[in-house]
């Protein structure tokens, strides 16, 4: 796979656009690694489509610079675009075309000749498990089924890179499970590199190393999710199972203890920070040691929606 | 830039496709030509049938002077059907191309975004250009179909229905054949040319349709115009309303080719 002058499959370097006086995107600073999954979040209007059509060559920048597979979108959107696959928004199909006509299409601009354009895009839908629809027309698909078409349709040409937004928005939990490790697969196996960008916090968890946070055009926060919550808390939370909420006595003999940075009560227990995963067993010690009757303890680093509501709420001054 | 054929005629054939299934697009764009191509020069020819005789020389003599100089030396029971079918319908006609041309221009290109699949084609590695074209030629060349293949049915439905009071093929006319092979296909341009303008602001078919319907009445107005003797289509007059009409259409398709980026398209949806 080709990569920019650092490396990266996608390099974005204070990039911004405006539409009239309103900054659409502004400053944005961030790469994707070949291979690699980053979640671009961020609430509707953040920023995430048109950093999409920036980096496809579709909308020219006003300033700043990017390269995607090496190339920069400005001059070589053409190059960029027959190697990648987009996935929009809305499915955007044609509702009068079958959902074979409408991969068949995409895959004939892509200049695939015609009979390898029918025999992938059929073997696509098969995958995606519309193996029963193919010659039926799109007008009255389910938002679910749509959606599986039009992955096909990004995925006809075997891109290097994808720009996927919302994949399994409307899908069932097994389809969407499904699109899920098909995308995982995608990555892992075959180096494909992809932009995610999503609302299900839970789905880019699952699939991202790394995220870019944008909130009205701005880049927030870009990184995994792990380096991100420590520059937001300290420590790590630990969640102690008593058996019964604890009481405040109890937790004050928790902050006394020099490896517990804070401690609250929670139904069942207690969550402690502490220092680091290293101090958990001398923390079990010491509660052994005053005979306090613990049932279970579990570390619980911080989830990306832990770590996003976080950003979005303006912790951390990140 | 090289042009891309294959991704032109992927974009044409899927338009095409797209079109022929759709009942609300495609009947009133065969509704229209079948009334005026048929169904009124079969009435007329029938009625002239009927009316030949000195009740027709009567409605005749009661138009004014230049019509009478056209039918000179036309056979007295051949004038009235020679001048409705050979003359007067020749500007009506031109309504054809152009609605056909601007409601295939309007959902080739409004209608995309009303579908919401304009932002994936801007996805997809065909150039403005090429993209540009194929739109247009998705509109251009069933509007020039339809108007060949009505013309024809028209020629056919007219002398047959005339055969017993002409008893010769009077038509196609000269007329007929610059505003067929001229004329038309200027108007369909320019109704392609208003649509692409029209269609960069609408939000979708129907209201680029209504947008670009400003577009019929001076057709209207010259058709109008013709059968009240006001505007008389003379060969000479016809190649140079046919050539007013490719300069204007080719001046606004082309500033529409110019205007049509990706840039300035994805910023409006």
């Amino acid at each position: 796979m080709q990569t920019g002058a650092m490396g990266g499959a996608i390099e974005a370097t204070g990039l911004s656009r405006r539409f009239g006086p309103r900054f659409a995107l502004a400053e944005v600073t961030f790469d994707v690694q070949p291979g690699e999954v980053v979640a671009l979040l961020g609430p509707n209007g953040a920023g995430k489509t048109t950093t999409v059509r920036l980096l496809n060559g579709i909308l020219a920048a006003d300033s700043g610079t990017s390269r995607v597979l090496g190339l920069d979108p400005a001059v070589d959107g053409m190059a960029i675009r027959r190697r990648t696959g987009v996935l929009t928004e809305n499915a955007a199909l044609d509702d009068r075309l079958t959902a074979r006509e409408n991969v068949v299409f995409y895959a004939r601009i892509r200049g695939i000749g015609r009979s390898e354009a029918d025999r992938r895009s059929v073997a696509l839908l098969d995958r995606l498990g519309m193996s029963h629809r193919v010659d039926d027309l799109v007008q009255g698909f389910s938002t679910g089924q749509r959606k599986r078409v039009a992955l096909a349709r990004a995925l006809v040409h075997d891109p290097e890179v994808l720009f996927l937004d919302e994949p399994t928005a409307g899908l069932d939990p097994e389809a969407a499970r499904d699109t899920v490790e098909l995308i995982a697969g995608l990555a892992a196996e075959h180096g494909r590199t992809f932009v995610l960008c999503t609302h299900d916090l839970a789905e880019a968890g699952r699939l991202a190393r790394r995220m870019a946070v944008l909130q009205e055009g701005r880049l927030i926060a870009f990184g995994a999710p792990v380096e991100l919550a420590s520059a937001i808390w300290t420590g790590l939370a630990v969640d102690v199972d008593f058996g019964a909420t604890a009481s405040e006595p109890a937790l004050e003999f928790l902050r006394q203890s020099r490896s517990v940075l804070d401690a609250e009560a929670i139904a069942g227990g207690a969550r402690v920070r502490v220092g680091s995963r290293a101090v958990i067993p001398a923390l079990i010690a010491l509660l052994a040691a005053h005979e306090v009757p613990v049932f279970g303890i579990t570390a619980r680093p911080p989830t990306l929606e832990d770590v996003y509501f976080a950003i979005t709420a303006g912790h951390g001054g990140l | 830039m090289k042009r891309d054929y294959q991704a032109i005629r992927a974009v044409v054939a899927k338009d095409w496709t797209a079109v022929r299934r759709a009942k609300a697009v495609v009947i009133p764009m065969l509704v229209v030509p079948v009334l005026l191509l048929v169904v009124l020069p079969l009435v007329l020819g029938l009625f002239a049938r009927g009316a030949s005789g000195p009740g027709a020389d009567n409605v005749v003599s009661h138009l004014p002077t230049h019509f009478r100089r056209i039918l000179a030396g036309v056979p007295a029971r051949q004038q009235l059907l020679v001048l409705i079918d050979g003359y007067l319908l020749a500007p009506l006609f031109l309504i054809v191309p152009l609605m056909v041309a601007s409601v295939l221009a309007a959902d080739a290109l409004a209608g995309e975004k009303e579908r919401r699949t304009l932002e994936g084609l801007l996805h997809l590695p065909i150039s403005d250009r090429d993209l540009f074209y194929a739109k247009v030629t998705s509109a251009f060349v069933p509007a020039v179909g339809v108007s060949w293949i009505g013309f024809v049915l028209f020629c056919v439905v007219a002398d047959s229905v005339g055969w017993s009071v002409t008893h010769r093929l009077f038509l196609p006319t000269r007329l007929w054949a610059v505003v067929i092979f001229w004329v038309a296909p200027a108007v369909a341009a320019l109704g392609m040319g208003i649509m692409v303008r029209v269609s960069a602001r609408a939000r979708s078919s129907q209201e680029a349709n209504q947008l670009g319907g400003a577009v019929v009445l001076p057709l209207i107005f010259l058709a109008v115009g013709q059968s009240s003797g006001l505007l008389l289509v003379t060969l000479p007059l016809a190649l140079a309303i046919g050539a007013g009409i490719w300069l204007l259409a080719l001046g606004l398709l082309v500033r529409g080719a110019q205007r049509f980026t990706r840039d300035r398209v994805a910023s409006t949806i």
